[in-house]
């Protein structure tokens, strides 16, 4: 296998009696996209600081390219980060931001200039180099910070929450955006969210991270249906915990638990019978509440999709006594919880 | 794009005043000009008089001449003083960015304990009064390290400057984002590199309101320009102070129609480079 592109190894990040980064070890891979996932406060920030330089870890190693780069000031790694608040230059114009890395470079003008353009046609600004950042909407200073970033000719291109100040319709256009972006360049990126949907649509390596430490890792693919432990599961969108009658913790997504008579056969699901509480309307589907008592003998609450056109059985309301079908194979086991009562954040 | 409607307005918001040249209120409209007319007619009595033929300092004065203008410009004492004074100034504002930008720098950016104590320690000539820094830089400076009263005032001034030099780059600075340095490390800039083509071009507005703010300071200054006084090195106002206890002709008049007129100019000049609203801006923070 080659180097990865980059590396930390145990790596921690103490900021007084807090430790908002705690000993990771995390390995991004050559020329992919590695998104890092959590909640709001786990750490990422951090994480990709510390990758970039702007502070240097309490304990552990980072390598770029193999080398030890843990005490590399920024000025000398040559990656390439994009600002949640873009940190455009207001008193230069949009080339010569973007011209601002092959300038602090040595790269003579002319040369600058071009790879200026090249940039900002990437990302599809080239018309708009002589305007101040001020001058600007929103989406486009994000793709004139995109842009200066790349045309370092980073090692890594860091993005930290990059489509977070977007409004919903131009955050994802922006993700095929970026996707566009990976491949034509063939850049490895290091791209931090907090949405769950932005990682799986863009990772080819997703890292889930809780309270300063990695708790999963791997393709979307592997890990969607997959869920190490209840957090990551409630993270990804698995809104259902259940005990199985051999007392294994079980996760199961709304839109896996079908609804039937109370006496339709089970077949290759693991059955259990329930109450319907409460029914909302949705447009493609409804939302249904119920009560049940799942295999292992506990009371929960559960949520289930019920579309009208692909279920097999009546359409619930408030009250009726029904038989849930959870099929093996959408059933996530998970790790018993180390600690329960822990908070997220 | 809300964003950068955001980011227009909160600078605005600080001095709500550079569009409330017609307040709504009636009443705060009201001692508003009369705060303006107690402030300019004494002022325009005095460049009435500046004018006059006669001899004396009377309103209304007896004739038009400038001939007063042309005695102000020839006494020697008010040309020395003139050239003494703007000396000092400059010297002083200059000394005081020179020292002020990096205590800013460290107050807002540096790692170092104690940040308040620090920014409580540069402000507090602020608030001790003049005089008795004044007298103190006489003792301890002129007669106990006998600097010479060049030295002694020039000290006295940059402390004096220091304040307005540290708060003003330091309201500048607030309003600058830290990830705008960063961002140029990342890109390949030394800290000093990104210090000269970054925060200093975010700094010129606070340092060119610092500066002529301190200018003024320093020019105007009596308390100590008057205890460290000697006979061969006086400013301005302390001279025109002499001048009036023992002459009472219009000179002094032409004189201070004078440095009125220079001041105008350099407010001009400065509205015209940057703008009050983006020198002053900062100030209210
Ligand atoms: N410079 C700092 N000093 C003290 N605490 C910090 C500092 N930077 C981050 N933290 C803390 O570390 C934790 C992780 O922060 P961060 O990496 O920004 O989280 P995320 O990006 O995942 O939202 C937070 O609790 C935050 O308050
Ligand atoms: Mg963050």
């Amino acid at each position: 296998m080659t180097t990865p592109a980059a590396e930390l190894v145990g790596v921690s990040q103490r900021f007084g009696g807090f430790t908002a980064v705690d000993a990771i070890d995390l390995q991004i891979p050559r020329g992919r996209l590695t998104t890092l996932l959590g909640p709001s406060g786990c750490g990422k920030t951090t994480t990709l600081r510390l990758l970039a330089g702007y502070s240097a870890p309490t304990s552990g190693r980072i390598l770029i390219d193999g080398d030890d780069a843990t005490r590399t000031p920024p000025e000398k790694r040559n990656l390439g980060m994009v600002f949640q608040s873009y940190a455009l230059f207001p008193h230069l114009t949009v080339a010569d931001n973007v011209a601002y890395g092959p300038k602090m470079r040595g790269v003579p003008a002319a040369e600058r200039r071009r790879r200026a353009d090249e940039a900002l046609d990437l990302v599809g600004l080239a018309h708009l180099g002589d305007r101040k950042p001020k001058q600007l909407s929103g989406g486009q200073q994000q793709r004139v910070a995109l842009a200066r970033a790349i045309a370092i000719r980073p090692r890594l291109l860091l993005l930290d929450e990059p489509l977070s100040n977007l409004d919903a319709r131009l955050r994802v256009q922006m993700r095929a955006e970026i996707r566009r972006i990976q491949s034509e360049t063939g850049l490895t990126v290091v791209l931090v969210t907090h949405d769950q949907d932005e990682a799986l649509e863009l990772s080819d390596e997703m890292v889930l991270m809780r309270a300063g430490k990695i708790v999963q890792s791997g393709a979307p693919r592997d890990v969607f249906p997959a869920p190490a432990d209840r957090f990551v599961a409630e993270f990804l969108g698995y809104e259902n915990f259940l005990t199985l009658a051999d007392g294994r913790q079980a996760a199961v997504r709304p839109e896996h638990l079908r609804i039937v008579s109370a006496d339709a056969p089970a077949g290759e699901a693991v059955a259990f019978d329930a109450v319907v509480r409460d029914v909302a309307y949705r447009g493609v589907d409804l939302l249904v509440t119920l009560e049940a008592t799942d295999p292992g003998g506990h009371a929960v609450r559960l949520l289930a999709d019920h579309r009208a056109d692909t279920a097999t059985g009546p359409t619930p309301s408030a009250g009726d006594r029904v038989r849930l079908l959870a099929p093996e194979a959408r059933l996530a086991l998970l790790e018993p919880d180390p600690t329960p009562t822990e908070g997220i954040s | 794009m809300s964003q950068t409607v955001k980011q227009g307005a909160s600078p605005a918001a600080g001095h709500g005043t550079s569009h409330g040249m017609r307040p709504r209120h009636p009443v705060a409209g009201t001692l508003a000009v009369a705060g303006y007319v107690v402030m300019i007619v004494p002022i325009l009595f005095v460049v009435a008089t500046a004018f006059t033929a006669g001899s004396t300092l009377r309103f209304p004065p007896e004739g038009l001449s400038l001939k007063w203008f042309g005695e102000a410009v020839a006494y020697t004492p008010f040309v020395e003083a003139v050239v003494s004074s703007l000396e000092l100034a400059v010297l002083a504002t200059g000394l005081a960015l020179l020292l002020g930008v990096p205590v800013t720098l460290a107050i807002h950016r540096g790692r170092i304990p104690g940040k308040g104590l620090l920014e409580g320690l540069f402000l507090s000539p602020l608030v001790v009064p003049e005089l008795v820094v004044g007298l103190a830089l006489y003792q301890q400076l002129m007669i106990g390290l006998h600097l010479d009263n060049f030295t002694t005032l020039l000290l006295g001034h940059t402390a004096l400057l220091l304040p307005y030099a540290v708060r003003v780059t330091g309201a500048s600075l607030a309003l600058t984002d830290p990830a705008l340095e960063e961002a140029a490390r990342g890109l390949g800039a030394s800290p000093l590199r990104a210090f000269v083509t970054v925060t200093l071009p975010m700094l010129r507005p606070g340092l060119i309101s610092a500066g002529l703010l301190g200018f003024v300071t320093s020019f105007n200054n009596v308390p100590l320009s008057l205890l460290l006084q000697t006979r061969d090195f006086r400013t301005l106002p302390v001279t025109m102070l002499d001048y009036v206890q023992q002459s009472y002709d219009p000179m002094v008049a032409a004189a201070s129609t004078l440095v009125l007129a220079a001041t105008v100019v350099v407010a001009v000049i400065a509205e015209r480079t940057v703008g009050f609203a983006k020198i002053f801006g900062g100030i209210n923070r």
